[in-house]
């Protein structure tokens, strides 16, 4: 560094944060890290004011899963830094590439139980690839250009940064040069004696489904992915984090797997003899109970992570490696003689399937499936959706037509309520020209209700889709199921007038309860200019079906049919 | 299941204890010791042994995360 000119701490921090190419920010601010807020006052870096740090942090997420890039949240020390814990959490779950920086109280007072004091990184530690505070100005540059080195990979995920103020004032070098990047990152490999191993299995393979999931996404891994299934005409599913992996139409996609699954793609997971798992964790919400997963396959997994390997199910061949690393030499070996097609097998696999079963609603009141489905088929091809959790988020992950899984953000392994709304904020800052998609339901979206206020200061053009089932309604169908329907506080028939709100906060809102206003409705949602809301009060009992109950097996799915509302409330 | 393990910065030992706790293992005998840039750690772990193999594969995936932030 140059010895000339003089910078600050926060100074520098902001202009390694433009150098590592971050072109916003998502935070909030408060005393520890006031010195920050003062350089972004002159700085070129856009900063998004939410209106609370969790939203912060879960923008920064939707930022980073529609696009790839590093997604930015900051925020105050104590209550600030605990905001954010959620949405890093959830970034840590997904394999998210986040740097959190939090303002720390000064070095002095750090240890006291001072004003706003918290032990930051103890509490972050577990949550993120790493959390470290900065003790002396001297190694901020380097701490922070290490931070964004981790979060990118080579499995992404977030790491939180956090910064006393007096070292955020402290005078420092000013930066006088640029990091060579973007840091190549050299793309491990797995060794050709398991790729041809790999490739020897599937030629012996009868019955063979590959499982694609998040890591083809963190790998850009899509379009080889395509080209490997091609190659074999192999049937394949998508865990939700996949989803969006498969070519449009292609008749191969047996759907998503899983618990809410599709049928084909989880009998033929079931019945596989070999299954080629992808950039996928097998999570519980895939395999059910482990033991009973797949019982006759042998599998493959190809991940980034040897600490996947064999976490739950046991595996014949792994293949650590960057997923496109890894998909490119088995699509180039098995090419070096003729390469199995398993035409008449993915027929049948297909054939496994059939419609989504769906419960409807009774005359009268309005179906959120027939909404989402009325949805889906009008939307542009290249919506990007971004769903809170519960009932909704299922509906449609089942029936989304995403041509790229950046396309589809979802709270996967977290389910965090209180996700969709931020995260379509972020995706949006990070995709101006596309039409981004919030779609909520009246529980989660009143977890993050203030942020229709982001929208309108900024004027992000976020579209809101509210499934209003008056219900918590994931909780209530469990209840019904699984709890003798007792409904216990998952009633929520006094929700305001959700219209009148957004209005209140000057966003266009129309309300419907009738499926013959949806096509009108759904037009105007969709054609207006900025942020919009369109609120759906739907049948309250609707569920989510096919359903394999927790730690059971396809063989106990449940298909359901519609049931009555238990009285309400209000 | 002994491990012996660098670390960079001292602190990562709370991430190491807390993770052993989660995956439901323990540790009987723990040293640190100092040396030039680094920590050397020396530990037994006890638990069930699908559990030390996870706890492992996941201290390796960490002590890597450190490393690299350490550079
Ligand atoms: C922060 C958080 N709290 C609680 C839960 C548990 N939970 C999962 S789904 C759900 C109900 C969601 O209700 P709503 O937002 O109305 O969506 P719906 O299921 O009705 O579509 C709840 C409470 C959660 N996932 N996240």
């Amino acid at each position: 560094m140059s010895q000339l000119a003089e910078s600050t701490g926060a100074q520098l921090v902001l202009d390694i944060l433009a150098d590592e190419g971050v072109e916003v920010v998502f935070g909030y601010p408060g005393g520890a890290i006031m010195p920050l807020y003062d350089a972004m006052f002159s700085h070129p870096i856009e900063h998004i004011l939410t209106r609370h740090e969790a939203a912060a942090a879960f923008a920064a997420g939707g930022y980073a899963r529609s696009s790839g890039r590093v997604g930015v949240c900051m925020a105050t020390s104590g209550p600030g830094a605990t905001n954010l814990v959620t949405g890093i959490l959830d970034a840590q779950m997904d394999s998210i590439p986040m740097v959190a920086i939090t303002g720390q109280v000064r070095s002095e007072l750090m240890g006291t139980d001072g004003f706003q004091e918290a032990d930051v990184t103890s509490i972050m530690g577990p949550v993120t690839k790493r959390a470290v505070c900065v003790r002396r100005v001297e190694d901020l540059e380097r701490i922070l250009r290490a931070a964004f080195r981790v979060a990118r990979g080579p499995r992404p995920g977030p790491v939180l940064v956090d910064i006393p103020n007096d070292i955020l004032k402290a005078k420092c070098p000013k930066m006088d040069h640029f990091a060579p990047h973007p840091v190549p990152i050299a793309s491990e490999r797995p060794h050709d004696v398991a790729i041809d191993a790999a490739i020897q299995l599937l030629r012996g393979a009868e019955r063979p489904v590959a499982i694609v999931g998040g890591g083809a996404r963190s790998a850009n891994a899509v379009h080889i992915f395509r080209e490997f299934v091609a190659m074999f005409d192999l049937p394949y599913a998508a865990t939700i984090n996949g989803l969006g992996c498969a070519a449009p139409g292609d008749p191969n996609f047996l759907g998503m797997l899983g618990m809410h699954g599709w049928k084909a793609a989880n009998i033929s997971v079931n019945n596989a003899d070999v299954i080629f798992a992808l950039g996928m964790r097998f999570d519980d919400r895939v395999t059910g109970k482990p033991d009973k997963f797949a019982r006759n396959a042998k599998i493959v997994h190809a991940d980034i992570d040897a600490s996947e390997f064999n976490k739950i199910i046991p595996v014949e061949i792994a293949l650590r490696g960057d997923l496109r690393a890894t998909l490119g030499s088995l699509v180039r070996r098995a090419a070096q003689s003729q390469p199995p097609r398993f035409t008449s097998w993915a027929a049948e696999a297909r054939a496994l399937g059939g419609p989504l079963p769906a419960d409807r609603a009774p005359a009268g009141a309005m179906s959120a499936t027939s909404v989402l489905d009325a949805f889906f088929a009008v939307a542009p091809p290249d919506v990007i959706v971004a769903t809170d959790v519960g009932q909704h988020q299922m509906w449609a992950a089942q029936r989304q037509r995403a041509i790229h899984p950046r396309n589809f953000v979802t709270s996967a392994g977290l389910g965090s309520m209180g996700f969709g709304l931020p995260a379509a904020i972020g995706a949006q800052m990070a995709n101006a020209d596309r039409t981004v998609v919030a779609i909520c339901g009246d529980g989660g979206f009143q977890m993050s209700l203030p942020e229709m206020a982001t929208l309108r200061r900024y004027d992000i053009g976020v579209k809101i889709l509210l499934i209003d089932n008056q219900r918590l309604g994931m909780v209530r169908q469990w209840q019904e199921l699984f709890y003798d329907k007792r409904y216990s506080h998952t009633d929520l028939s006094d929700n305001p007038d959700f219209a009148a709100i957004a209005m209140g906060y000057r966003i266009p809102a129309q309300s419907i309860s009738d499926e013959a206003d949806l096509p009108a409705a759904l037009a105007t949602f969709l054609a207006t200019p900025g942020p919009a809301m369109l609120h759906c009060a739907c049948y309250a009992a609707e569920n989510v079906w096919p359903l394999i109950p927790p730690g059971a097996t396809v063989h106990d799915a449940m298909n359901g049919s519609a049931s009555e509302p238990e009285p309400a409330i209000a | 299941m002994q491990l012996s393990l660098v670390m960079h910065d001292w602190r990562l030992l709370e991430r190491i204890v807390g993770l052993t706790n989660r995956l439901g293992c323990a540790y009987t005998s723990l040293s640190v010791k100092p040396s030039d840039a680094y920590y050397h750690a020396t530990i037994d772990f006890v638990g069930p042994p699908d559990a030390l193999r996870r706890l492992d594969a996941q201290l390796t995936r960490l002590l890597n995360d450190e490393k690299e932030m350490s550079r």
